[in-house]
């Protein structure tokens, strides 16, 4: 091989690191990110009163996705805590005292079917027997909607270490619909999409810089609800985390 | 487009590798007992007196199965299954109680009407072998038999539950799975079992036997 030869392959190949370190170091500076859009719509005035309750339950009837048992909790948990908290039911009890209604083949996908479920024998008693007034169905998923990059990682004699860059970006997107068993009818629903791009520069050490897209959209929804049950009308979009 | 390479290597060496460990020491298996506590469900209780008899196949079933390049599975539903059926029964008819055979004894046709008996027909599941399927689940279709006192078929028809659950530890996600797929199999019994055609009818003739023998007895 001759010395030109040599010369522009290591030419080429140093001018690959400097690409790659530029890219690292672009990207240890610029982080995780998580962008948000959020669209909160009520149609009533309705409020949760004294010893009222809300209960969280996710929506289970769709074949691609459900709705992640962690984010139903995450949700559920945020609205009961705080000096502003809410009286919430569990979903687990919820989902067993009124079994088999709200399994998800049979739960009411409609205020309408609502109104029909309340009317069989004992269900409207034992619904008011758990205090629940307002139910939040709660739609979507987080999912990976993008990936690259890659790492590669050695070990010798003299030590190990890693080069590289990998990321991936997660798109958590819920929608939840509030309905109020006293007035049979939807108070509104509120939109949810957070995108989260998490990135995993390496240069001896990997260092994870995540992203968590769905934590923040259990803030952002929780926020949104919390005022959604207690304000009649006012009503202030969520914070924009871009 | 070289790193990106790489990373896929990376991949297909960790595959590579747990398939060599599992098929090496031929012992990646998965055993286990369906367990969960199933809830009272909340139905009308029909006017009648059942027996319930879960034969011995229903009452220990163990579904077995070898996953070609993944592991064996060994999933014992026996016990929940007659645990959830047992609760499912009592909350759905007037008073039930075990039988052992069909025909039913001259002392056991005096208390009840009809005898019910479940059949587990199918169960499947799928684990996910990826890291991209985030689900594991499980389908199953029970076959309901429902008899007079003398072993004559009144009705049958089938009542199926599907079931997934995040997945997270095998065993505990599996399980998972089957218990929402119980559920909701529990679910279409208890609330469709008197819409079935024959079942409606039974439950009519039997609606005026019991009017005619209270209007006899008024007579008398």
């Amino acid at each position: 091989m001759s010395r030109h030869c040599l010369l522009g392959r290591a030419a080429a190949t140093s001018a690959r690191t400097h690409a790659l370190v530029a890219a690292i170091t672009v990207s240890v500076l610029t982080g995780c990110s998580v962008s948000s859009r959020m669209e909160p719509y009520k149609r009533t005035d309705a409020v949760i009163g004294e010893g009222e309750q809300v209960v969280v339950l996710a929506r289970k009837h769709h074949a691609s996705h459900e709705t992640e048992a962690a984010f139903v909790d995450c949700v559920s948990d945020a609205l009961a805590q705080g000096s502003g908290g809410l009286e919430v039911h569990d979903t687990v009890a919820f989902e067993d005292q009124l079994y088999p209604w709200f399994e998800p083949s049979r739960a009411p996908l409609s205020t309408d079917e609502l109104s029909q479920l309340l009317e069989k024998p004992d269900v409207f008693e034992r619904v008011e027997g758990t205090g629940v007034r307002f139910l939040v169905w709660l739609d979507g998923s987080t999912d990976r909607v993008a990936s690259g990059g890659g790492i590669t990682c050695a070990a010798g004699v003299g030590g190990a270490g890693c080069m590289g860059l990998a990321w991936w970006e997660d798109d958590a997107r819920y929608d939840a619909t509030v309905w109020d068993i006293h007035e049979l009818s939807s108070t509104g629903t509120i939109y949810a999409d957070f995108r989260g791009r998490s990135t995993l520069p390496a240069i001896v050490i990997p260092i994870p810089l995540i992203a968590r897209p769905r934590a923040a959209a259990c803030r952002g929804m929780t926020e949104q609800l919390r005022q959604f049950l207690t304000s009649p009308t006012s009503y202030v979009p969520g914070p924009d985390l871009q | 487009m070289r790193l990106m390479e790489s990373g896929t290597t990376i991949r297909h060496v960790r595959c590579l590798l747990i398939a060599s460990a599992c098929a090496a020491l031929s012992a990646c298996s998965t055993s286990l007992v369906v367990n969960a506590d199933f809830p009272v469900p909340l139905v009308d209780k029909l006017p009648v007196r059942v027996g319930v008899l879960f034969d011995e196949t229903f009452a220990t079933y163990l579904h077995e199965e070898k996953i070609p390049q993944q592991a064996s599975y060994s999933i014992q539903l026996g016990e929940a299954n007659v645990s959830m059926l047992n609760q499912l029964f009592s909350s759905m008819f007037a008073a039930t109680e075990p039988v052992g055979a069909l025909p039913l004894g001259a002392g056991e046709q005096q208390r009840l009407d009809a005898v019910i008996m479940p059949e587990l027909e199918r169960f499947e599941f799928d684990v996910p072998i990826q890291r991209t399927d985030q689900f594991v689940e499980v389908w199953m279709q029970y076959q309901l038999r429902l008899y007079d006192t003398d072993g004559e078929l009144i009705a049958e028809w089938p009542a199926t539950g599907y079931g997934k659950a995040e997945h997270g530890s095998r065993g505990v996600a599996l399980n998972r799975a089957a218990v929402v797929a119980m559920r909701e199999a529990g679910a279409e019994i208890s609330t469709e079992f008197s819409a079935q055609p024959a079942v409606e009818y039974w439950l009519e003739e039997k609606q005026n036997e019991s009017a005619l023998s209270s209007g006899a007895g008024r007579g008398n």
